[in-house]
């Protein structure tokens, strides 16, 4: 299996490469100049000339292409040129374990609650529980996240004033000490997992009752009965774990999800997190920030499909690598 | 069997309900120890003052900072060599030294305290060549060291420095040496001891323009003066921003807030009267709202009209407060060919919009009376040209803006041959009057606009697209030229400098998008631009309006109020045309045991 692996992550070097030098120029082709904010009336036209021949986008292409990648080969992706000439790395950096933390919470309270309820809705199979589970799920699978989001602002900020409407901490939470500062976050932490959460839940819980009922049908669990096991150890240890193989593909999937952020949420709530930087990133035009971001994510990208291809081998021994 | 898999699966959601039942318990009990409901936890909120922002500011560095947000900061720490306001019964600006004004306001129009100034006074030579500065010498930065005449210097030199591609180079435009490219600091800037700074410039300049453009914000140069030009937007002091005005720098959280404090030792003018102001981010409109509604925020900027009856309807401890007219909305319309202009640059009237004839019906027949009572109701005034009424030195009052009025819409266009068609769309010579109108996304209000404005031209007869552009590509596309019709707006200055939007040389004049030539307008901007006293050129800009109302350029909408809304515990606000926060050192808080419920 470490052979597989190492191949598979030796093929990903070229296609990672190739997926940044595609970006490389796509967004160079894209109409709008990074410069754009200085061309406006009582700025001198030599500003964004000048501000130009900082970033470097004066150079012909071909130029620029060898010079970010001689850069990028030495791990160095540049400066943000919209966020003060930081350097992208510190940029990302700040931003990544606000979106990892929710993301986190978020992945742990989908697949939890998601086969939680996907069980129940096919062991319960066409009961009033069942029907109920289902028309909930798809309610809320069907109900943008935006809007939900605002919604439940509206109802549990502004009509019942129970949790905060944005931010990360409490203005003054500093003075809180360490317990009260993190009991603080996670308490604006609670209507952005909540609606990010109860919206995956619910798709998951309809893969996982789908998987379900087509498992607990097989012979095998059949037998399992046959032979006098208990309901429960039929159902997790023998049904859930095959049911589970295509959660897994979700799974793997999810991980780019971890590190790019949820976008919306993170607008809505005011979260500082990656989402936010690489949507900014692509209205400024901030070639640099689009490339490191489109670089992190399309590594995870590969990385979820590996992580989930050896998950696979994990849960079902049929499967060889 | 069944039954007791359902057992089990009961008590496990029993337990895990439980399990959130009491995580959902820890959080209400940590919320109700420090919150009185409203978001900020109460011992904060009497001495905080929260402004929402929709983005954080970029450098908090005067040279650098180039948004709204990061002037409105560096204004309340860095030091200014004079205070300016805005006399709202003339609309002329006036600039304050601690014992000098550059001209008396009418009484009860004084508002600003000169005492935030650094310069004592200032005299201007007879030739208008050669301005000085007599400086205080009792103003320090907030670590202690005298603010003297060499911190102006060095800083200029740095406002001027090409790689540093500060955005207020302009301002140095008339300094010795700009006329040969590059200023001669030696010669333009002289510093003879620390309380004399003296400017030399290379031609006559009107004493108002003088102090607007010799009173940019100084750094302290003892910090800054190791650094290399070409460090210096990567500076790390960037971040630790060393000032001598009313408040610093306490935190800065990169994207989520900037916290500042008073600074107690500050003699520019004093100390902040509130001893807290933290700028959040909250990028999201609604939630900017919300958080105005809840308490959570004091000040939240450019509220929609749609949305003040709901808020003040929600709370009445919130009031919303207009200022203007900076801004208006307007329809372009491309004078010339502009496929012949880019392929050729030979200049051709516009096929639809090339004739005066045509624009003037085009705005007799947009109801712009109705977008104002549709969407911006009693924030709206019809605009006639782009000299704000607010400008009462400069406004023609007595221009009668074009009558919405259809039947004369009609009869101007089949004066030009413009003909009602089989299929009830206009035109001439087998060409139909067909067009796309395009706008930016994410406006509210021009997309009200422009529905009102297609319905209104269907009804004469013109066939008129609406498309929606994403911002960068909408302003390249117009900075291109690329355009026939579109809807934008413009922000104005306080000091009137129209060059660059209608001048005749269509390279030079950046922002012609329309190619709108006119050779008078251009000689009525380059005498006013001559005129020693601002007042003297009045009659060139009421010439300068009478043309561009009769041309028709553009069709010109509205002008729109700035609406900000406010908590009202916040006390002694003045808004000003200058600024939101132009007076915010002088603000105080209500202690909130009067608005508690």
């Amino acid at each position: 299996m470490l052979r597989y692996i190492v191949q598979r992550l030796l093929i990903a070097i070229p296609l990672i490469f190739g997926v940044l030098t595609l970006t490389f120029f796509i967004i160079r082709l894209a109409p709008g100049d990074p410069a754009a904010f200085f061309i406006q009336p009582g700025i001198s036209p030599n500003v964004a000339d000048q501000i130009r021949a900082q970033y470097g986008l004066n150079d012909p292409l071909p130029v620029q292409y060898f010079k970010w990648l001689g850069n990028v080969l030495q791990g160095d992706f540049g400066r943000s040129f919209s966020r003060a000439q930081q350097p992208v790395v510190e940029v990302i950096a700040s931003a990544l374990p606000i979106t990892m933390t929710i993301a986190l919470l978020t992945l742990v309270a989908n697949f939890t609650f998601g086969i939680l309820i996907g069980i129940i809705s096919a062991v319960r199979q066409n009961t009033f529980l069942d029907r109920f589970l289902t028309v909930t799920a798809l309610f809320f699978y069907s109900m943008p996240e935006f809007w939900f989001a605002l919604m439940m602002i509206i109802l549990f900020a502004l009509k019942l004033p129970l949790f905060p409407t944005s931010g990360l901490n409490e203005i003054g939470a500093e003075g809180f000490g360490p317990v009260g500062f993190v009991l603080d976050r996670l308490w604006h932490l609670v209507l952005p997992v909540t609606v990010l959460s109860i919206n995956g839940a619910a798709g998951i819980a309809r893969y996982v009752r789908g998987s379900m009922l087509e498992v607990i049908r097989q012979d095998y669990i059949r037998t399992a009965r046959a032979k006098g096991l208990s309901e429960n150890v039929v159902i997790f240890r023998h049904a859930l774990r095959n049911a589970l193989l295509p959660v897994i593909t979700i799974m793997g999937s999810s991980l780019p999800f971890i590190f790019s952020g949820a976008l919306f949420i993170e607008v809505i709530f005011a979260f500082p997190g990656m989402g936010r930087v690489t949507v900014e990133a692509i209205f400024s035009r901030d070639y640099p920030l689009i490339i490191a971001n489109t670089f992190i994510s399309g590594s995870l990208i590969v990385l979820g499909n590996l992580f989930a291809d050896v998950l696979y081998a994990v849960a079902d021994p049929r499967i060889k690598l | 069997m069944m039954d007791s898999l359902s057992k089990r699966i009961s008590a496990s959601s029993r337990f895990f309900g439980s399990i959130f039942l009491a995580l959902m318990l820890l959080f209400l009990s940590s919320c109700g120890q420090k919150s009185s409901g409203n978001g900020k936890s109460s011992a904060a909120m009497d001495s905080t003052l929260v402004i929402a922002m929709l983005g954080d500011a970029d450098y908090l560095n005067p040279v650098l900072g180039s948004t709204v947000t990061s002037g409105n900061i560096i204004g309340l720490i860095y030091p200014s060599l004079l205070q300016s306001e805005f006399d709202t019964s003339t609309g002329l600006l006036n600039y304050l030294a601690l014992g000098k004004k550059l001209r008396e306001t009418a009484p009860g129009q004084a508002k600003k305290a000169p005492q935030g100034a650094i310069a004592r006074t200032w005299t201007m030579s007879a030739d208008h060549k050669t301005l000085t500065y007599i400086l205080r010498n009792d103003a320090f930065w907030h670590d202690g060291k005298p603010v003297v005449s060499g911190d102006f210097k060095f800083t200029y030199k740095l406002y001027g420095d090409p790689v540093i591609a500060s955005a207020r180079q302009q301002y140095l435009a008339e300094l010795v040496g700009a006329d040969k490219g590059q200023v001669d600091f030696d010669k333009a800037i002289e510093t003879p001891n620390d309380t004399t700074l003296i400017f030399h410039f290379y031609k006559p300049v009107p004493e108002h323009l003088a102090l607007f453009h010799t009173s940019l914000t100084p750094l302290p140069a003892h910090q800054w003066e190791n650094v290399k030009p070409a460090e210096v937007r990567h500076s790390e002091l960037n971040l630790h921003p060393l000032g001598a005005g009313p408040y610093h720098l306490k935190t800065w959280q990169q994207q989520q807030q900037i916290e500042l404090a008073s600074s107690p030792k500050s003699t520019l003018p004093k100390p902040g009267t509130i001893p807290l102001i933290t700028f959040k981010v909250v990028p999201d409109y609604t939630v900017r709202l919300t958080q105005l509604q809840t308490g959570a925020v004091d000040v939240v900027e450019n509220i929609k009209p749609e949305d003040f009856k709901g808020l003040q309807q929600a709370n009445p401890q919130i009031e919303v407060k207009t200022v203007g007219l900076r801004a208006y909305d307007y329809v372009g319309w491309s004078n010339i060919d502009q496929q012949e202009y880019r392929k050729s640059g030979r200049v051709k009237p516009h096929p639809l919009f090339g004739s005066t004839r045509v624009r003037l019906a085009l705005t007799h027949a947009i109801d712009r009376e109705s977008i104002i009572d549709g969407y911006l109701k009693q924030y709206g005034v019809l605009c006639n040209t782009d000299i704000s009424p607010s400008l009462k030195w400069a406004y023609h009052n007595r221009i009668v803006p074009h009558a919405f009025d259809q039947a004369q819409a009609k009869a101007l266009l089949a004066a030009e041959g413009w003909l009602l068609g089989a299929d009830g769309i206009l035109q001439k010579q087998g060409k139909k009057f067909s067009f796309t109108l395009y706008t930016n996304s994410g406006n509210a209000r021009r997309n009200y606009a422009s529905v009102v404005i297609q319905q209104n031209l269907r009804a004469i007869g013109i066939d008129c697209k609406l498309d929606v552009q994403e911002s960068n590509v909408f302003f390249e596309n117009l900075r291109e030229r690329k355009l026939d019709a579109w809807m934008a707006g413009w922000a104005i200055g306080l000091e009137i400098d129209p060059l660059d939007v209608w001048g005749s040389d269509l390279k030079k004049s950046r922002f012609n998008f329309t190619g709108y030539q006119n050779p008078r307008l251009d000689q009525l901007c380059e005498l006013a631009k001559q005129k020693m006293e601002v007042t003297g050129a009045k009659p060139y800009w009421l010439e300068y309006q009478e043309i561009l109302h009769r041309d028709q350029p553009v069709t010109f909408l509205y002008w729109m109020q700035e609406t900000q809304g406010f908590s009202k515990r916040i006390e002694g606000e003045e808004l000003n045309i200058s600024g939101t926060f132009y007076n915010i050192d002088d603000w105080r808080l209500r202690p909130s045991a009067h608005i508690a419920p």
